[in-house]
């Protein structure tokens, strides 16, 4: 979903624009209401009318257009009537009185100008009101130079010396590197799960194979020795040297499975030591091991202050985005906007659940997907699906009024959620398992999901969501807010996805692999290739997108198998 | 809102019919025009990718489903032969035990230990396991099956009484401690 872009106008605009006064003046004209419409400005009296129909019959028309030369109001099926009838040209474009857009009466249609859509623009920045207070310092728009990607194509003397050298795109697609089984030590199908996904996250693959972090040279590391006090090892185990050890044995060749004791020990030094991350949860392990990860090697001088910025460590420069959250008082419009960093999108599975109207809904579009594929529709839950529900406005219960500062009291508020900045490895976690602290009992959602194997995140980026919480207008470049043009592209392709089969209380995790465009299953020691169906109909619990620009295709070499 | 009888609806009736099909009028004529944008600013591409891949999704599914089985198991699988624990060799045409036979030494006490049972060895030699300390939650935990790549879960902890609190500390995986037990979601703002 690219920015919008203006259609060439019809001739009746065109000349339009040529004739008369330009658009933007209309400006003048227009008044918005707090969460509403951007509409004409009348009288609170003023009833605007058809003149034509009021003299046939009384019933008011429900649309309603002005004319742009002669203010005249008419219906639609007066439009064409009054752009040939009065005198002159120009008569021909009005503007819908309840909606702010401009419909051309000899065409019969809504047409669109960027100047209009600029005024309309300007009208409804003016009128809102939004506070800049962050729970966390909104990060300083940083003026990077900017270099455009240019996409690069090895000449054929180059793509040779590539083949004859690289292991990892070698014609042998039965041993891509970095491929090795991890043995299950006792139940630690959760570690082995998310191990193999780490591995193949190319930005984190890249950063440890590329010595960056280097086990023989680190500071915190230190020989462990035989019965240490837990309190000294757990200063010193360093999860990141216990990582590259991993890294270097899965890349080293060898494929007879690892066990990756050293790492689950060093975990359990750390871990051990917080009650809340107990849980033998593949997602809580996931969450756990960045974190310590952070700990071990988080450069001392870029403290919290920069934290969702990604520098103070490769588990944050590789996972952290930052998500906005705006809520809205329903009341006045007033909107409190939030910036927080996050290492994962935790999604509600929508079970059956596909009623296409939440509140302020407007994303109408996406249904028209839905209606012509009418019996998939209600047993099938989608990723995107998902991701639209998680950036829906949200009405929040009567019970959560938020305070609001323009009305100075509690009123009932909107919340929507969108990503301000996408991180280079997107991990949407589905959320599986539900816990009633009710009742008391838990359970596992066993819905299947859909997931493309490209996807696109810009419908969900924070430039999207506003641009069409205020109507999809033509902004133009400057005019847009300058926090929201993301600096990466939006667009993801998958890699690895753990999934969990059986029962809560008697499961199993396996990692699907995408290697050199093929598909292998990692179940602990087992590596076996699969296919693409196998991977599309498996629970998915946790998808690891990475941006497309850092994912290398094999796909169109000749040689691949 | 369409009343079935047939007899002529009183004045405040009507008024009220026809105050409903106007704010309906305007209701659908909203979403009309901005789907109207949308369509003509190019915003929808999304919508025709979405519609594919749920297609071709739905098409591959049912292709495959014939031999396949949801949920795990072993999937039928080409380019290596049969099953991944189940029997058969994997992708580098090897086999392996139900329990890994690779043997560590214990990083905290020095003794070999078979790969497989390293968790739960580990477990009792950090003095961290429900069992190392307590014989107590025994009890809780009888009835639960255990296989060795699957996972005898218990539940998860909140929720769980007051003997089962040492496990607040036992770190994971290990025998009650499933690999496969359902934590708790949030998006984790670190």
């Amino acid at each position: 979903m690219s920015t919008p872009s203006a259609p060439p106008p019809c001739p009746h605009l065109a000349a339009h624009r040529l004739s008369s006064r330009p658009l933007r003046f209309v400006r003048r004209c227009l008044r918005v209401r707090p969460l509403g419409r951007p509409e004409i400005r009348r009288d609170p009296r003023e009833l605007p009318r058809c003149s034509p129909c009021a003299a046939a019959s009384p019933s008011p028309s429900p649309r309603l257009y002005a004319c742009l030369s002669c203010a005249a109001v008419f219906c639609p099926s007066h439009a064409a009537s009054h752009a040939s009838a009065s005198g002159g040209p120009g008569h021909q474009i009005a503007v819908d009185v309840d909606r702010a857009e401009l419909f051309c009466a000899s065409c019969g249609d809504q047409v669109y100008d960027p100047d209009f859509d600029h005024a309309v623009f300007l009208a409804q920045s003016s009128s809102l009101l939004t506070s800049t207070s962050s729970a966390s310092p909104s990060p300083a728009p940083r003026k990077r130079r900017r270099v455009d990607y240019r996409a690069w194509a090895p000449d054929p003397a180059e793509f040779a010396l590539m083949s004859s050298a690289d292991p990892t795109t070698s014609s042998s697609a039965a041993a891509p590197a970095g491929l090795r089984g991890l043995n299950n030590l006792g139940n630690t199908c959760f570690m082995n799960s998310v191990l193999q996904a780490l591995l193949h996250a190319p930005p984190l693959r890249n950063y440890f194979l590329g010595d960056r972090h280097n086990r023989f040279l680190c500071p915190r590391r230190t020989p462990v020795r035989h019965r240490a006090a837990e309190a000294d090892a757990a200063k010193v185990a360093c999860l990141a040297c216990d990582l590259d050890e991993i890294y270097s044995a899965a890349f080293s060749g060898e494929r007879m499975p690892y066990s990756p004791a050293k790492f689950l020990y060093s975990w359990w030094q750390h871990a051990s030591n917080l009650a809340s991350y107990e849980q033998q949860d593949a997602h809580e392990f996931f969450i756990s091991i960045l974190d310590h990860i952070h700990e071990n090697i988080k450069d001392d001088q870029h403290k919290s202050h920069v934290q969702g910025h990604g520098d103070c460590c490769i588990a944050h420069r590789v996972f952290s985005g930052i998500l906005r959250s705006d809520v809205t008082c329903t009341s006045c419009g007033f909107t409190s906007t939030t910036f927080e960093p996050c290492m994962d999108i935790s999604l509600d599975l929508d079970v059956g659940d596909n009623s296409p109207f939440g509140v302020a809904n407007t994303k109408p579009h996406a249904r028209n997907g839905e209606r012509g594929l009418a019996g998939m529709n209600s047993k099938v839950s989608t990723l995107m699906r998902c991701l639209e529900r998680f950036t829906r406005a949200e009405r929040l219960d009567a019970e959560q009024k938020f305070f609001c500062e323009h009305c100075d009291e509690r009123q009932e508020s909107l919340k929507q959620m969108s990503i301000r900045r996408l991180p280079l490895v997107s991990c949407f976690h589905i959320k599986r398992f539900e816990h009633s602290a009710v009742k008391k009992v838990s359970r596992k959602v066993d819905h299947c999901l859909q997931f493309p194997f490209s996807l696109d995140m810009a419908p969900y980026l924070s430039s999207s969501i506003l641009r069409s919480r205020y109507g999809n207008r033509i902004f133009p470049a400057e005019a847009s807010d300058a926090d929201a043009v993301s600096e990466l592209s939006s667009e993801f392709e998958i890699f690895a996805v753990i999934t969990h089969s059986g029962k809560l209380e008697a499961g199993h995790y396996v990692t699907y692999l995408r290697l050199n465009n093929h598909w292998y299953k990692c179940d602990d020691a087992w590596v076996t290739r699969v296919e693409e169906h196998t991977v599309r109909t498996s629970q998915a619990y946790m998808l690891f997108y990475v941006q497309k620009t850092l994912y290398y295709k094999a796909c169109e070499r000749a040689a691949a198998v | 809102m369409s009343s079935s009888n047939d007899a002529p609806l009183s004045p405040r009736s009507q008024l009220a019919l026809s105050c409903f099909e106007e704010l309906l009028d305007c209701a659908v004529a909203d979403v009309a025009s901005e789907c109207h944008r949308i369509a003509r600013l190019g915003l929808d591409r999304s919508v025709d990718a979405e519609e594919e891949e749920l297609r071709v999704w739905a098409a591959r599914a049912a292709a495959g489903g014939d031999h396949h089985h949801p949920g795990g198991g072993g999937p039928a699988e080409e380019g290596g032969g049969g099953g991944g624990s189940k029997g058969g060799v994997d992708v580098f045409g090897q086999t392996h035990p139900a329990i890994a036979a690779d043997v560590i030494e214990c990083m905290n006490c020095g003794r070999p230990v078979v790969a497989g049972r390293f968790a739960p060895h580990l477990e009792k030699c950090m003095g961290k396991g429900r069992k190392a300390r307590t014989k107590i939650t025994r009890s809780s935990t009888a009835g639960r099956t255990r296989s060795s790549n699957g996972i005898a879960a218990s539940s998860y902890s909140p929720y769980s009484n007051a003997a089962n609190t040492n496990r607040a500390s036992v770190p994971n995986g290990v025998t009650d401690g499933g690999c496969g037990t359902g934590g708790d979601h949030s998006s984790h703002v670190l």
